[in-house]
């Protein structure tokens, strides 16, 4: 089975949620939509307090190149701008919308078939952002500088507890494939990878089972036929799911230091970012929904969700039967990479791919302890690299060593930290000097 | 309204601790002890007692490691909740490594004073758990060596029941006439003495003289292995240091039977070589060897960070062992050890990983040729 050097088992806990089929999240009253959900500037909005919007009509739109339009997730009234704290901890302006209970729905003109130039185009409009975390503006990748040969789409989904993008394949396989056909269009590649951990054999077995899609193995490559998408199974390993590693499982190759997989030729799309793009092009629908897992031992009914952005969490946690008294912490994402939450005041935004709570069991308050220099992070690290240093030295105050050990290179997937035996927080210090660095320039 | 614990990724963390790391330390640990309380005893049937002493002498050296952390902590003004909160059983460790590195017969105070000078001095006065720049057992050891000799104990009063080999001397602890046995590395190593021992009776430790922890080489095995299945232990590092030392050894064993009247016979190498292989064995299951390989030399804090540099580190370790042997013929393991733990910040300073993806850096000199030639 391919993979990547370093990297740890981490367990996965996703049997909380592996066979629970997608639900609806129903109508609640009040949305609070960001307006800036991706990496990039914040959207401008072109509605005004007062106004009459229906579901899907844009309320935002990009307001530089990096940046993506947004929609509103209901029909309703807006209510004005506010100021209110999101997930990261910072304060952004963010859109209320009151919901009237209508049906209404804005959708855009389907294209049957469209030329690169229309699918881009439909991206962009559609507001599709990056939907594994990152929220990367969609349509800017599909622009890359670099000449590419290769789509790879990241079916990882290494995090631990979720299960959206598994769901997503199982119930919505040849939707799927059909938008990683699209963005394969769109960048004028044949060589499409789906890149699938060994944990979810359902979903594998769903997608090989499709015309055009073939597993890899040797037989199947041998009469591998122009334009197939292979599904490549990785072993189960954390950070299977990271763009490098995922590259570097799939396709064998090594992206640059400091460089975009565009640079070894590799574009890299996640599960849910490809079927958004279809639901854009083929059912003109924009992106004001997504898939999102609601798990973890803190939950009463752990449930897979399809949510409109905006929905305030503490109503998704009410849809799941509320919270059990011994929750002792609220994480938005996975457990790995996600962002702990002060309280359930927050809403959803397109990169939300979970809500977890945690009981004090599951998630691990152990305060730090001295360093005994084990060097079991420098043996995961899937950058190679040697973290007790830049722990060390951020530590110490000392941001030019830190740097040195490779502060800048680190994606923050923290395996480091999960296999740390002294609890030292590894990925904390290597925020601080990333800020350190900035702040110095 | 509820609180909920707010902090920087990631939220979840392997069960595994510092402590719970310690602990299984001292599990592996336990075997030897046992194995070394017990052969002490049975193998020695003049002096039965010599096994309760054994014991003993753990248990003193045991007693005083984590007093003395208390008592330094508690001078430190911590109160004494936090001390036992934060106590995470490296102390114990070192002084169980401390009374298996003792004889039964060394004197009392020989294991507190060691105890006290390798946790206060090697480890607290440089800060404490994982800052300690040389390992604190070992320096402990050295430290009972030096300063206590006769004290300190050697092979005395024990006799060994197949050779007879014996020597009188006055025990430190008995205070009558015992009789002491000449130490398996002293015999291999001398040209007149010569051992009744097999290498099976090395293995298992049966009638060997030598330290408490380190006679029974089956038990420290049993320990080790212990350790590489919960993962704390890396089997690759003390296989490199066993097996380097072993070559070296039959290097030079090979030389020295090579060597007739002080110079070197290459006549002889052919036929010499296979007698030669003969040390390894020997070389490899007696004296501290396998216990400074398992349990000291391996020491997190005392080892370079990464693989190319643990390898060097190793083999180095190996070699230094073999050859001190064969210059010094007493306390090599040791020595290796304590030389090598303060060569590994250089190994941590030149040695390091190439990330993943990394571009090597053009050269000025390079780059301003190529400049050149492009010019021209």
């Amino acid at each position: 089975m391919k993979t990547f050097k370093g990297g740890f088992h981490v367990p996965d806990n996703k049997a909380l949620t592996e066979n629970v089929s997608v639900e609806q999240m129903p109508l609640v009253p009040d949305y609070y939509v960001s307006l800036s959900q991706h990496i990039g500037k914040p959207a401008e909005p072109v509605v005004a307090a007062g106004d009459e919007v229906v579901e899907g009509q844009l309320i935002a739109k990009a307001s530089s190149f990096v940046s993506a339009n947004i929609h509103s997730p209901v029909c309703g009234q807006v209510i004005g701008i506010e100021k209110r704290r999101n997930a990261q901890g910072a304060t952004v302006d963010y859109l209320h919308i009151k919901s009237n209970g209508k049906q209404d729905k804005f959708t855009l003109p389907a294209l049957s078939d469209p030329t690169a130039e229309q699918i881009v185009q439909r991206v962009a409009d559609a507001g599709i952002v990056g939907m594994g975390g990152a929220g990367f503006p969609t349509a800017v990748k599909l622009q890359p500088k670099d000449p590419v040969d290769t789509l790879i789409i990241n079916a990882a989904e290494c995090e631990p507890y979720l299960n959206c993008d598994n769901r997503l394949m199982i119930e919505r396989a040849s939707e799927f494939i059909a938008g990683v056909r699209l963005i394969a269009k769109a960048i004028n590649v044949s060589n499409v990878y789906i890149g699938i951990e060994a944990n979810k054999q359902e979903a594998y077995n769903t997608l090989t089972a499709i015309d055009g899609v073939i597993a890899d193995t040797k037989e199947a490559l041998a009469n591998k036929k122009d334009g197939d998408i292979v599904v490549v199974l990785l072993k189960k390993k954390y950070p299977q799911g990271a763009e490098k590693t995922l590259i570097k499982a799939c396709v064998n190759r090594e992206v640059p230091v400091g460089a975009l997989p565009a640079a070894v030729g590799c574009i890299v799309n996640n599960v849910g970012t490809a079927y958004a793009v279809y639901d854009a092009v083929v059912n003109g629908k924009t992106l004001y929904k997504r898939l999102m897992t609601v798990t973890g031992r803190g939950v009463h009914t752990p449930k897979n969700l399809e949510v409109a952005i905006g929905t305030p969490l503490s109503t998704i946690v009410e849809f799941c039967d509320g919270l059990i008294d011994e929750t002792a912490k609220l994480v938005s994402g996975g457990p790995m990479m996600g962002f702990s939450l002060a309280n359930l005041d927050v809403c959803t935004t397109k990169t939300d791919s979970g809500l977890l709570a945690l009981t004090d069991k599951e998630a691990s308050t152990v305060l730090p302890t001295p360093c005994i220099n084990c060097g079991r992070c420098a043996s995961v690290c899937p950058m190679k690299l040697m973290p007790m240093y830049i722990d060390f030295y951020t530590t110490v105050g000392d941001t030019e060593n830190a740097v040195k050990y490779g502060a800048a290179n680190c994606f923050e997937c923290g395996t480091c930290a999960y296999v740390c035996p002294a609890k030292r927080p590894i990925v904390q210090s290597v925020r601080l000097t990333k800020m350190r660095m900035k702040e110095k320039k | 309204m509820a609180k909920y614990v707010y902090s920087s990724s990631p939220h979840i963390k392997s069960p595994r601790t510092t402590r719970r790391i310690m602990i299984d330390v001292c599990i592996a640990l336990l075997p030897a002890c046992i194995a070394g309380c017990i052969l002490m005893g049975i193998a020695n049937p003049a002096y039965p007692q010599l096994g309760l002493l054994s014991f003993v002498q753990l248990l003193i050296c045991c007693v005083s490691s984590v007093a003395s952390e208390f008592v330094y902590l508690l001078c430190c003004k911590k109160s004494f909740k936090t001390i036992l909160k934060e106590f995470d059983f490296t102390s114990l460790v070192t002084g169980l490594l401390i009374g298996m590195n003792l004889y039964p017969t060394s004197k009392w105070y020989v294991g507190i004073l060691a105890s006290g000078f390798a946790i206060v001095v090697v480890k607290m006065l440089f800060g404490g758990t994982g800052k300690n720049i040389v390992n604190p057992a070992i320096a402990g050891r050295i430290f009972a060596f030096i300063a206590f000799g006769a004290a300190f104990g050697g092979a005395m009063g024990f006799v060994n029941p197949k050779s007879g080999d014996t020597i009188t001397v006055n025990s430190p602890i008995s205070k009558g006439s015992v009789t002491a046995g000449a130490t398996p590395l002293q015999t291999l190593f001398s040209d007149t003495a010569t051992s009744s021992l097999t290498n099976l009776d090395l293995f298992l430790g049966t009638g060997v003289a030598g330290c408490i922890g380190e006679v029974c080489k089956l038990a420290l095995i049993i320990g080790g292995i212990y350790l590489v299945v919960r993962g704390v232990l890396n089997f690759r590092w003390p296989l490199v240091y066993i097996v380097s030392t072993g070559v070296v050894a039959v290097l030079i064993a090979w030389i020295d039977a090579c060597t007739v009247d002080g110079k070197f016979v290459s006549a002889l190498m052919g036929s010499k070589f296979v007698p030669a292989l003969g040390a390894f064995l020997p070389s490899i299951l007696s004296g501290g060897l396998i216990l400074g390989a398992i349990f000291m030399a391996t020491d997190y804090v005392t080892t370079p960070n990464t693989k190319l540099g643990n390898y060097i580190y190793f083999v180095l370790l190996g070699v230094l062992t073999a050859v001190l042997r064969k210059a010094v013929k007493g306390e090599a393991v040791s020595f290796a050890i304590l030389l090598m733990n303060l060569l590994v910040p250089l190994f941590d300073l030149y040695i390091r990983r190439k990330p993943f993806g990394y571009v090597k850096p053009v050269r000025e000199k390079k780059a301003r040729k190529n400049e050149q030639k492009e010019g021209a």
